[in-house]
């Protein structure tokens, strides 16, 4: 029976937890008496027959007709599937993409439909590579369908693959992908792992462009999301909400498959890190000593191939499909009966350490505008009600943040470093006066388009998922990350956690509440 | 009297070479220049004085030379011994100060002038740099028949002489010599900048190098040619910081100038190559690897101006004939066409350019020529400790 | 011009020859009951039931030290000779995943088609590692069992079973059902026997009716490549390369019959063959519409026939043919 999340409260017998710091780990002790610990739930069961339970799914869809009436021969065909970002760390071959599209593309045959065309709902992040679309689909899927050219990756810099399909009643405008616009039937993949995902959210933001991005991918629509996590609170989900209804009244009819994984996030060498530490046998604190200890040890590459090689266990725990917001609703009911953990109130600190992996480096690096992003942006957003940490508080985040940079993933990135930050770190300053050269910059949506680069206003996006964090809170302080860097990104470096508490001190005082969000495994924060 | 000499010893020039891989101290003491009693040189006839010591600076060509990586090159233009020193202020026998051009012009070597008014520079021919009544020399500090800044006192030609006032003080009169260089060297930018394809918007040059001839070549090129946008790759953050006062746009570290330039530019990179980039580049530090550099960042037919002063370098240059790009060298000063209009010499401009932007802030430390050894080492490594000129004093303690 | 090599070897065997007959000379005095006894006219001498072919009793080579013997057989020299003869490329082992995960995996029914005695050995080597170990293949009784030492290695190293196709016995049936209730996965083969002309044959019930009577699902295999390899009537194997397809387990339906389920099984077995030399989607398209190329082959006969399986080898895996050594002629 797996146990619910669990509120820690630190005294003198707690072992030190651990942190992740990068492609790494420490091993922090936190103050007793003032400092508690969240650990998420742990993993629920998997479904016994998943692709009996992904066959039964389409079969009866909520409010809409089974999948193989909805195919007819001479139709136009849309199967749209996440990305790469999606989801963290890795599963295991096969992947429930692959499952269920070759589960509809069965049922496509069988009903005799010829013009099928499979895109990769990007929006504005980089193009995958070969092995990543062969793992995700699977051989088969890839080996049918690439050579014909119908395996695509949405472009939003293509103008004659886009569709304008209208705007909002606030002027938001949609355009999206055209070939899926045009379509008699839009199927869209989707693997929720968090609540953030699914919904409207995957065909108006996955398949759009940048002209119907900016309009919730700014920094007002970010601070005015409290969180990301939870949709009702969210102006980010209700400006994709607003854009939905225009989907829904002049897009493509749209039959919406949403899954969910449990949080079952290591594989074997790696479970205790998902482990209460005063739960560690004998072998997980020799494997956790080996691990440390060898990591260290070897060159930063190697010991990214090894972390980002790691394939999670997780399965899927439901699968919803049919009519986009009553799928959802399900979908978000079901995240969050794995994810949520009660929590009472908020504390002076938040601490957390950030793993090696995010959305956006995927088989790459983390550089340090992603540090940001994956603390202030993800991390700082898990919750639901108010943020774990109390206005004007303290942020501590682990993390090596070395000034390194993808070249081929990340290229906008560096530039965002070197020119933009040293102007301004202000959201809102940044998206007058850079954001557009930088959205329009040939050279960077020449990247965009012809290699694996996120596009040039991505870098953007990321700093302004962090500006409701920046606007809430008091100081952001690296502990073990690269003194010069980390001042740049704006915020204090520190060498421990102890010089970190005592940096701290100027904002918080000397016997400050500490709360430790031990993620991943992924959770939500319900704080009352 | 005591001053500072080069002799013409290949052994020692060997030697310091080796050495300068070891450290700058080691290289002086085992080099050619030494602290020794040298005669006073005699006036060669009439129109030349007699020019007191009070500061002499240390130029990246001296260091070479003292170091003995100067090129084979100048073999035919210098004499042996000499005593070095270009960088001079100092003052005559009735008390007058002067700041010193050190290029032996046509008139002072004895030749008639190539053209009417003429300065010490100019002229298509070099011939009377190495023949006429005195010793081959290109410049005084390079000649024994007028001796040179390094000592207590030398000859110079009434050519070669700008008298100053009393409110120029010493220390920034020392930088006007290599100002006039650097400023020499931002205008031969003009031209290009005048004839760029899109005038609406300003054009890139790009600097590379912010050490003393790098922030004049920033100083000329924002006060004497319009329309600039300039890029600055400086190594150290006190000169970052020099760069910005004086004008630059941009200041960035120099593995980051081809991005800055790209940004500024708007253009792609194709392999290391930007597909555009700066109208002109001025190198101030002159080796293979920044003449490199230059190439990859100036946009095809553009101009790469060498300031620096880089000896046998290895380059490929496909990128060079493929782009059309021009390889223009610098080399001190003369008579300027500015884009106004005007026609100035290039001393005068500097003058004025010392005086506005207050060079003494550049100059860091200054020794007695007993002290050489020390006052070299500290020019070799003045960039890791914060300085950017190092001048030898001579002046006396009632001055 | 008598082959040199020939008449040295002919000359050495006379040396061994006599060398022989010399060393055998005293025993030549001894008769029965050191050599075997001869048979006085008249009588009847009643037939010996060879413990061979159908009858070779393989009991032994389940006992465990046995299966540690074959585990380390198949995992060494099977799998070398696999990969030497046959480089194949596995593919499909996706769709048993779930299967396979399970704490206990259920004994199942591999049903491939057969082209080739290489087959046996391949799907030994393709096998996922869930089922490998425990795995009996119903083996031709007349090949791999009609040699003492041949019968004992097919036992030993591969699981073999005797199955004779002739007279389709009560007991091999018997015997298999009793080893898959046992949890021993079974390799048959529902053609029956290879194929004698490249072209495949009709499935005969045997998989479908062994998976309705123990509940063990049905996963159909196809194996291209082998009969180009080491056909039927081929001498010695010529090495190539294989694709062994996996597909997704079939269960018999409530109230189905043998044959129903069985050319169920037949038509899993043909759009695997139909996705090995095209692709996912054209094979489900076909088999949507009935359209699957038969691997049965066309109507034709004679040359026609034998044409076609040219063309239809040359887009399978026996079209690539591994990198030939080229051999340049000396020209001194």
């Amino acid at each position: 029976m797996p146990r619910p999340g669990f509120v820690l409260d630190v005294d003198k017998s707690t072992p030190p937890t651990l942190f992740w710091h990068g492609e790494g780990f420490r091993l922090e002790k936190l103050p007793p008496d003032r400092s508690r610990v969240i650990y998420a739930p742990e993993p629920h069961e998997a479904i016994d027959d998943i692709d009996g339970a992904i066959r039964a799914s389409l079969l009866n869809p909520i409010d809409m007709d089974p999948l193989p009436s909805l195919l007819f021969p001479g139709m136009k065909l849309t199967i749209a599937f996440d990305d790469v970002s999606l989801p963290l760390p890795k599963m295991r071959r096969p992947d429930l993409r692959q499952r269920i599209i070759e589960q509809v593309l069965t049922m496509a045959a069988d009903a005799g439909v010829d013009d099928v065309q499979l895109v990769a709902a990007l929006a504005l992040h980089r193009r995958m590579h070969e092995f990543e679309l062969r793992h995700a689909l699977g051989d088969r899927v890839y080996d049918a369908f690439e050579p014909r050219g119908l395996l695509t990756q949405h472009d939003a810099e293509d103008p004659d693959n886009l569709a304008f399909l209208g705007t909002t009643d606030q002027g938001e405008e949609i355009e999206i992908n055209k070939r899926a616009a045009e379509s008699d039937l839009l199927i869209y993949v989707n693997i929720n792992l968090v609540a953030m995902d699914g919904g409207w959210k995957s065909t108006a933001v996955g398949l759009a462009s940048y002209r119907s991005l900016r309009h919730h991918h700014n920094p007002t629509t970010m601070e005015a999301s409290h969180s990301f996590m939870d949709q009702h609170a969210s102006e980010l989900h209700k400006s994709t909400w607003r854009m939905g209804k225009v989907m829904r009244d002049h897009g493509p009819k749209v039959f919406q498959i949403e899954t969910t994984l449990n949080t079952d996030t290591f594989p074997q060498p790696f479970e205790f890190l998902s482990k209460r530490e005063w739960e560690w046998n004998a072998k997980d604190r020799a494997l956790f000593l080996g691990t440390a200890k060898s990591v260290a040890k070897l060159p930063a590459r190697t010991a990214r191939k090894i972390f980002q090689g790691i394939e999670a266990p997780h399965q899927m725990t439901s699968i919803q499909c049919g009519e986009v917001e009553a799928v959802h609703k399900v979908t978000t009911q079901n995240v969050y009966d794995q994810q949520l953990v009660e929590v009472e109130g908020q504390t002076d600190i938040l601490t957390m350490g950030i793993p090696y992996i995010c959305p956006y480096n995927v088989h790459s690096i983390m550089n340090p505008i992603l540090v940001m992003c994956t603390g202030l942006g993800y991390f700082f957003n898990l919750y639901r009600g108010k943020p774990l940490v109390r206005e004007g508080g303290v942020v501590i985040l682990t993390h090596p943040t070395t000034n390194e940079f993808h070249p081929v993933h990340h290229p906008s990135y560096i530039d965002f470093f070197e020119e933009v930050l040293a102007d301004t770190r202000d959201p809102h300053v940044m998206s007058q006066k850079w954001e557009k050269q930088y959205a329009e910059d040939d050279w960077y949506r020449h990247l965009y388009r012809t290699t694996n680069a996120y596009h040039g206003v991505h870098p953007f996006y990321m700093w302004y998922w962090g500006s409701h964090a920046m606007k809430h809170v008091g100081k952001v302080i690296i502990v073990g990350g690269d003194a010069a860097t980390v001042r740049k990104l704006g915020f204090t470096p520190a060498s421990t956690m102890n010089d970190a508490f005592e940096i701290a001190s100027d904002v918080v005082g000397r016997s400050p509440t500490i709360t430790h969000i031990k993620t991943p495994p992924l959770m939500i924060a319900d704080v009352k | 009297m005591k001053a500072l000499r080069v002799s013409r010893s290949v052994r020692k020039l060997g030697m310091a070479r080796i050495a300068s891989a070891i450290s700058p101290v080691t290289a002086t003491k085992l080099g050619p220049l030494e602290f020794t009693s040298v005669d006073q040189p005699e006036l060669p006839g009439p129109g030349w004085h007699r020019v007191h010591t009070r500061l002499a600076g240390i130029c990246g060509s001296d260091l070479s030379l003292v170091e003995g990586h100067a090129s084979l090159y100048f073999e035919d233009w210098v004499s042996f011994p000499f005593v070095p020193g270009h960088e001079v202020v100092g003052e005559l026998d009735d008390g007058t100060r002067v700041i010193l051009e050190p290029v032996l012009g046509h008139e002072a070597r004895g030749f008639a002038p190539p053209f009417e008014g003429a300065a010490p520079g100019d002229g298509d021919d070099y011939a009377h740099l190495a023949t006429g009544p005195l010793e081959p020399g290109i410049q005084t500090g390079f000649c024994c028949s007028t001796g040179g800044g390094w000592a207590p006192e030398f000859v110079a030609h009434e050519s070669q002489l700008h008298r100053i006032d009393d409110d120029m003080p010493d220390e920034r009169a020392v930088l006007v010599e290599p100002f006039a260089g650097g400023i020499h060297a931002a205008l031969l930018a003009a031209p290009v900048v005048a004839a760029r394809q899109d005038p609406t918007h300003p054009a890139i040059v790009a600097v590379l190098g912010a050490g003393t001839m790098g922030l004049a070549a920033i100083a000329g090129l924002r006060r004497y040619v319009p329309d600039v946008r300039i890029i600055a790759g400086a190594r150290y953050p006190h000169q970052r910081q020099l760069a910005k006062e004086f004008g630059a746009d941009v200041v960035v570290a120099p593995d980051e100038l081809t991005r800055a330039v790209r940004r500024a530019a708007g253009c792609h990179m194709v392999g290391d190559h930007l597909s555009s980039g700066a109208h002109v580049t001025i190198d101030a530090v002159g080796t293979s690897a920044t003449v490199a550099d230059c190439l990859r960042i100036t946009r095809p037919r553009g101009r790469v101006v060498l300031l620096g002063m880089p000896a046998d370098v290895t380059l490929d240059l496909t990128g060079l004939w493929h782009r059309e790009t021009e390889l223009k060298g610098a080399y001190t000063y003369g008579t300027e066409h500015l884009p106004d209009g005007r026609t100035v010499r290039t001393f005068d401009l500097a003058i004025e350019t010392a005086n506005e932007l207050r060079a003494e802030r550049l100059l860091s430390a200054t020794y007695p020529l007993s002290d050489h050894v020390d006052a070299i080492a500290h020019a070799a490594t003045a960039g890791r400790r914060g300085a950017v000129k190092i001048a030898f004093d001579m002046r006396k303690e009632d001055t | 011009m008598v082959d040199r090599n020939l008449q040295r070897a002919q000359r050495a065997a006379g040396v061994a020859e006599d060398a022989v007959r010399r060393a055998t000379m005293p025993l030549r005095n001894f008769g029965f009951p050191y050599r075997a006894p001869t048979v006085p006219r008249g009588v009847e001498v009643p037939p010996e039931v060879s413990g061979l072919g159908a009858h070779y009793d393989t009991e032994w080579a389940r006992r465990p030290l046995a299966s540690s013997v074959r585990t380390a057989m198949v995992e060494g020299p099977v799998r070398l000779a696999a990969r030497v003869l046959a480089s194949p490329e596995i593919v499909g082992t996706d769709r048993l995943a779930d299967l396979a995960a399970l704490e206990d995996p259920p004994a199942v029914i591999f049903a491939p088609n057969h082209h080739s005695h290489l087959d046996t050995g391949l799907m030994i080597r393709s096998v996922p590692s869930a089922w490998r170990h425990k795995l009996v293949v119903a083996a031709a009784a007349d090949y791999f069992f009609d040699k003492k030492w041949k019968a004992a290695l097919s036992a030993l190293s591969l699981n073999a079973i005797p199955i004779d196709r002739e007279l389709t016995g009560r007991k091999s049936s018997d015997l298999i059902k009793r080893l898959v209730d046992d949890g021993y996965s079974l390799v048959i083969y529902p053609e029956g026997g290879r194929s004698p002309d490249g072209w495949g044959q009709d499935f005969k019930g045997g998989a479908a009716y062994l998976s309705a009577r123990t509940g063990a699902p049905v996963v159909p295999v196809f194996i291209d490549g082998t009969g180009a390899i080491f056909g039927k009537g081929m001498k010695r194997p010529k090495p190539g390369r294989t694709r062994v397809v996996f597909g997704a387990p079939l269960r018999s339906e409530d109230g189905e019959s043998t044959r129903h389920f069985n050319s169920r099984i037949e038509a899993a077995v043909t759009t695997l063959g139909d996705e090995a030399i095209t692709d996912f989607w054209t094979a489900r398209q076909r088999a949507a519409t009935g359209t699957s190329p038969a691997l049965t082959g066309p109507d034709h006969t004679g040359w026609r026939r034998d044409w076609a399986l040219a063309e239809r080898r040359k887009l399978g895996t026996a079209g690539l043919r591994r990198r030939q050594q080229r051999r340049w002629p000396d020209l001194g």
